[in-house]
Order: C-alpha cells, then sequence, then structure tokens
C-alpha cells in the first residue's frame, strides 16, 4: 500500500493491514513534516521518520510533547494537521488504553482480537501468546479485576499474534509491568526486530532491547 | 468466523455481562407506565385513548435511557482502536453495536408491551399492530441513537446533549408509530407503518456511516 495524501493516508491502512502479504518492497514508515495538533494546540510543527524493516526507534520528550499523539496518528486514529505519513506494512498499536474490555476475560479478548483481525483461532495460539507474557494464570479472568500491569500483559500478548513484518507502536508498553514481564516484553520486541519487523515506541523507562535503538527526542513547544 | 460475526458475538457476551444495565431500561419503562394510571386515575374512559401514545413515549424515553452505553465502554478501554486498524469496516461495527443493543434493550421492553397494554386498557385488537410497529420505531430509534452516541462520545454531558440531538430527529418514528399502532380500519399495514419502515430503511442506510465517521477519531481514556 502506498497512501500519499497529505492528510489521512494512513487510514487506509486501517482496513487490510493485517492481511496483507508482507511481499510488498520496500517496507517501512516514512512520516514527512507532520504536524501535530492536540487540544486545538500545536505541539509539533514539522516532525520527519523513516524505519524500514528490523529497526527500533524511541521517542522520547516531555509529558505533553506530541509522543503519544504521534503514535495515534501513524496509527490513523488522528489526522495529521499538515504532512504525509507511509506506512505499507500492518499496524499492530497499543495506546495507554489496553483495548480490553472490563467485563470480558483476558482470553476472551485476546481470542476475539485476533479472530477479527483474521490471525489465528485455535486455543494453542492463544495459551502460547499469554504464556510469552506470563499471562496464562490469570487469562480467566475478566480484565476489571486485573491489575493494571496484568492488564498490560494481556495486551502485549497481542504482539506476538501479528505478522512478523508489522510495526508495532507502543504507547509506554512497559510502563506498570514487574521485572520479569519487562524482561519478556524486552524478548518480544527482539525476536520481531530479528524477523524484520519494526518498533516505534514512546517510552520513559529504558527498554533493555538487543538492538541499538534509535532516539527521536520531541522538544516541548511552549 | 468473519470478522463482523466475531464483533457481533463479542457484543452479545458484554451485553449479557451488562444485563443489569438493560434491566434498569425495562425497569423504566414499566415505571414510567405504571405512574400513567396514578396520574390520570384507574378510568378505562380516560387511559384507553392515551394508552398507545404513552406507549410509544415510554420507549422513546427508555430507550434514550441505554442510549450512552452503546459504545462508550469500546471506547474508553480502546477497543474501538483495535476495530478500526482491523480488516473489520467501522460501520459493520456500528450495526453489529446496534443490532446487540435492540436485542438486548428493546427486546425485553416488546415482551412487556402486552402486559402494560392490559394495564392501560388498551383495545386488545390493536396488539399486532403496536408491537409489529414498535419493532420497526425501536429498531429507528436504537440507530438514531448510535448517531447520538457515536457524536457526544466524549463530551461533558453527553447524555443531555444525546437526548437533545436525538430527540427532535426521532419525531417521525413517533408520529409514524403511534398512527401505525391504532389503524382505524383494523388492517395491519399501513401506510403509516410502511412510512415508519421507509424511515428505518433510511438509517438503515445512513447511520452506520455518520456514525463511524464520528468514531473514526474518537480518543480512548487518556489516549492522548
Amino acid at each position: 500500500m502506498s497512501a500519499t495524501q497529505p492528510d489521512n493516508a494512513n487510514k487506509s491502512t486501517a482496513h487490510d493491514s493485517l492481511v496483507r502479504d508482507a511481499g510488498a518492497p520496500p517496507a517501512g514508515l516514512r512520516v514527512d513534516g507532520v504536524a501535530l495538533v492536540r487540544g486545538g494546540r500545536l505541539v509539533q510543527n514539522a516532525l520527519s521518520l523513516a524505519m524500514v524493516a528490523g529497526e527500533v526507534t524511541l521517542l522520547r520528550g516531555p509529558n505533553g510533547s506530541g509522543k503519544s499523539t504521534l503514535l495515534r496518528t501513524i496509527a490513523g486514529r488522528l489526522p495529521a494537521a499538515a504532512g504525509a505519513i507511509e506506512c505499507n506494512v500492518p499496524v499492530l498499536y497499543i495506546g495507554h488504553a489496553d483495548g480490553l474490555s472490563p467485563a470480558l476475560t483476558g482470553r476472551q479478548n485476546l481470542a476475539d482480537w485476533a479472530m477479527l483481525n483474521g490471525l489465528v483461532d485455535d486455543d494453542a495460539a492463544i495459551d502460547a501468546a499469554l504464556d510469552r507474557m506470563q499471562a496464562r494464570a490469570f487469562a480467566d479472568l475478566p480484565v476489571r479485576r486485573l491489575s493494571h500491569g496484568q492488564r498490560r500483559r494481556v495486551a502485549l500478548a497481542r504482539l506476538t499474534l501479528g505478522p512478523s513484518s508489522a510495526l508495532w507502536l507502543l504507547d509506554e508498553p512497559n510502563s506498570g509491568l514487574d521485572a520479569a514481564s519487562s524482561i519478556a516484553l524486552d524478548d518480544l520486541i527482539s525476536d520481531h526486530l530479528e524477523g524484520g519487523g519494526m518498533v516505534l515506541a514512546a517510552t520513559h523507562l529504558p527498554l533493555g532491547i538487543t538492538h541499538s535503538p534509535r532516539t527521536l527526542v520531541l522538544e516541548d513547544m511552549a | 468466523m468473519s470478522p463482523f460475526e466475531v464483533q457481533l458475538r463479542r457484543d452479545l457476551r458484554l451485553g449479557w455481562a451488562g444485563r443489569g444495565d438493560m434491566a434498569v431500561m425495562l425497569g423504566f419503562f414499566l415505571i414510567i407506565l405504571t405512574l400513567v394510571p396514578l396520574a390520570v386515575g384507574p378510568d378505562a374512559a380516560f387511559l384507553q385513548p392515551i394508552a398507545v401514545p404513552m406507549i410509544w413515549i415510554a420507549a422513546m424515553l427508555s430507550s434514550l435511557a441505554g442510549f450512552t452505553r452503546i459504545f462508550s465502554e469500546d471506547v474508553r478501554c480502546g477497543w474501538v482502536d483495535q476495530v478500526a486498524l482491523s480488516p473489520l469496516p467501522l460501520p459493520l461495527y456500528v450495526i453489529a453495536k446496534a443490532a446487540t443493543h435492540w436485542v438486548i434493550g428493546a427486546v425485553p421492553m416488546l415482551l412487556a408491551t402486552p402486559l402494560m397494554a392490559l394495564m392501560l386498557y388498551m383495545d386488545t385488537s390493536h396488539l399486532p399492530a403496536l408491537l409489529l410497529a414498535l419493532v420497526l420505531g425501536t429498531a429507528a430509534l436504537t440507530l438514531l441513537g448510535a448517531i447520538g452516541a457515536a457524536l457526544t462520545e466524549g463530551a461533558r454531558g453527553g447524555g443531555g446533549l444525546m437526548a437533545v440531538l436525538v430527540l427532535p430527529l426521532a419525531m417521525p418514528v413517533l408520529i409514524f408509530g403511534a398512527l401505525a399502532s391504532a389503524p382505524a380500519d383494523g388492517g395491519i399495514v399501513t401506510p403509516h407503518l410502511m412510512l415508519l419502515g421507509a424511515v428505518l430503511a433510511v438509517l438503515l442506510a445512513v447511520a452506520p456511516f455518520i456514525a463511524a465517521a464520528a468514531l473514526s477519531e474518537t480518543e480512548s481514556e487518556s489516549g492522548a
């Protein structure tokens, strides 16, 4: 896919993103002169960023500098005020909100998400995904009874089910995680990069990944 | 299982898990109608002419009480974000949400309607026409509610704003619905019922797209 309209170019990634074949050349993300507006206020006026397969970029910057807004914009959930975003790989987005309905169990949430995206629909694959984030023990409880860190682990288990070429957009992925699950997440990210995936993460906490990340610092425009 | 079926099954599960909320809607419907004989007096001569209009008003108001819940949880927890990135188009997601909301919210009301009709001394020969009109009318109302809920998602005081948005648009439903429920010649399929069906058909065609457009940029909780 090569959407080029300046505004909501990335919107079109929304519908066929996760089930598209990964053969389309060249895989990558290009953010070109994107301006971000948050609550009627300009938070960034011209952000540019390019990523190819196997790369990881960390977004840094003070609170309110537009890190989450940039991730939501790339995910197609907010329009860019100016500039262009091109992305020709599937996108997996894990934002502040986990995307887990509190009334359903972690397993139901994960299985529904996988089936919604046409990925897997057998219990063994779901179990394996939960195991990667050590989330199987509490996967059959309603999400409303889980702690913040436990919810996060169920949400992150999605990452293991997606296609290997995917771009992961992670918003504070390791906030609320204990030491063991932080390491599990680091392994997940390292494996994904090894397999030719891309990761764009906004985080204040260090990630212990094997690949050396590039850092994009978002300055406050006050 | 197609993405649409997955969403539908998920919504039925969510509806069942949140059945207490829906019981509130049914309770509201029953209470409004129970208040009528208390206010007007138990005289059949007064109650019979207003039975059909009161059932319609009660159905409208109690439906309105449930609409804010159509999307709120999914937006807050970030599920809408995941749907937007999935192969399921947002308009189909809206249809799944509206359909399950109708099944869980409106069907109990329809089942309680014969009892309420008896209490209000309604002419029971009109009951089939009333129920048929209510089926179409509540479905149309649910689609209007989906538009209102999507538009006011994230707005402060969304519930009150939604009532002001939806009720004026619901007037055709009320007018044709009430007329179709008390057919003069005893026939069930009246021109009013057909017009009510036309309103539903138009809403079925446009509401999913309007609601989806409104949902396409909603914010999840602290999803800055």
